[in-house]
């Protein structure tokens, strides 16, 4: 077993089945990896109206991870840009650091034969201009969903702006287009489903399962689906219901929940 | 005894990037032209040549057009600007530090707003432990 650190970011933390399927399949690629992530391990890109604040996180974070003293496998593409882009420009990285899709990608040939649940689905995989140069996912994630037997990958015809949607949280006309343009696509291909790379895409896109326009998945989820992992989506429930349940409320809290997780829950595309 | 300032070296950085910038861009808009986002800049900018400027103003602690800070304000990080550069400036460089400078993020004033979400870092503590178990807070957080 090859030890390995997962930095999988921030707000993965809203998809508890995605960070355990992924360490469940780095296990089975032969890896032992130790996971990191949340506020404590922000890479500092949230932070571009005070850098010196982002510098602060930057150099904790590099200064932890190079403590592990182990490879970095990184989930998030905000974070793993960031570290090209900003945090090792400024620090000394001494780990050396892949991309998720990246690994799983050059791990293909232990991968296909883990891949014994069918799933009988055509996609089309949502894809973003941006972070494609820096990790070609565009190419790479349709090629690891054609290992899935089952899986038909649709061409989608349509490139998001951007690297990922959650930057349009705050440009409504620009993320109404996605999701009208997403929908299209995926009906124009006869899919039924899109399938999202990154889970900040898939956090927004959701919301057109919610609605009914089109299910959606994150490709980890038809893998770990395919490989016959159990771990349930629970924010897709609790997207479509647009609330959680009693006991999950006691632990958050209730005026935290209304305040900042239920407008969040509630929210739904404007579909044209 | 004498400790560096939180952020220095990135600071530094940034700075250095900044001058780069300054010394390379010929302000020939190939990279506005190119942007899948400026369609949704507001105001509109009547194309890439006038709008270049007002963006290496702000790189500069100047005050940016109101279409260069529009562009600034719409950027997503496409990257499709870079490859169209023929300086290899690395635009989306350009349009990172004049947002974060525009949202006076490197000490300047703001000149963009800046929606700050009080509740981002809460809400990612609240998910997790909606998410994972106790063990999995302490081990992994």
């Amino acid at each position: 077993m090859s030890p390995v650190t997962f930095w999988y970011g921030c707000n993965v933390l809203r998809h508890g089945d995605i960070i355990h399927s992924c360490l469940d399949i780095l296990r089975a690629l032969g890896f032992e990896p130790a996971a990191v992530g949340g506020p404590d391990y922000c890479c500092g890109s949230v932070k571009d109206v005070n850098q010196g604040t982002a510098g602060g996180m930057a150099t904790r974070t590099v200064g932890k991870l190079n403590q592990r003293a182990a490879p970095v496998v990184a989930w998030c593409p905000s974070c793993h840009s960031h570290m090209h882009d900003f945090m090792e420009r400024a620090n000394d990285r001494h780990f050396d650091i892949t991309y998720l899709v990246d690994l799983l990608h050059a791990s293909r040939a232990k991968l296909a034969p883990l891949l014994v649940q069918p799933v009988p689905m055509r996609v089309i995989v949502h894809q973003h201009v941006g972070f494609n140069e820096l990790v070609p996912v565009n190419r790479m994630v349709p090629e690891l969903l054609r290992l899935i037997p089952g899986v038909d990958v649709a061409e989608a015809g349509y490139t998001a702006p951007g690297y990922m949607c959650a930057s349009f949280a705050a440009l409504p006309k620009a993320m109404d287009d996605i999701n009208n343009n997403t929908v299209r696509a995926a009906r124009a291909a006869g899919a039924d489903a899109v399938v999202t790379m990154f889970h900040q895409c898939y956090r927004e896109l959701v919301g057109l399962d919610a609605a009914g326009a089109v299910p959606v998945y994150n490709y980890i989820q038809l893998i770990a689906r395919s490989m016959g992992l159990p771990y349930t989506d629970d924010y897709k429930a609790w997207k479509r219901a647009g609330m959680i349940g009693p006991d999950g409320i006691a632990k958050v809290g209730i005026e935290f929940y209304e305040r900042a997780i239920v407008p969040e829950l509630k929210k739904r595309p404007n579909l044209r | 005894m004498n400790r560096p300032a939180i952020g220095g070296r990135l600071k530094e950085f940034q700075q250095g990037e900044v001058e780069r910038i300054l010394g390379a861009c010929t302000r020939c808009g190939k990279c506005y032209e190119v942007c899948p986002m400026a369609q949704y800049a507001k105001p509109p900018a009547g194309n890439g040549r006038s709008v270049v400027p007002g963006v290496l103003a702000v790189l500069r602690g100047e005050a940016g057009s109101p279409e260069a800070l529009g562009w600034i304000a719409v950027c997503t990080r496409s990257g499709v600007c870079v490859p169209a550069c023929p300086e290899n400036v690395d635009p989306k460089m350009m349009m990172r530090l004049a947002r974060m400078t525009a949202l006076g993020g490197r000490g300047q004033a703001a000149q963009i707003e800046s929606k700050q979400d009080r509740d981002y870092f809460d809400r990612i503590r609240a998910f997790a432990r909606l998410q994972l178990s106790d063990g999995e807070l302490k081990d992994w957080t």
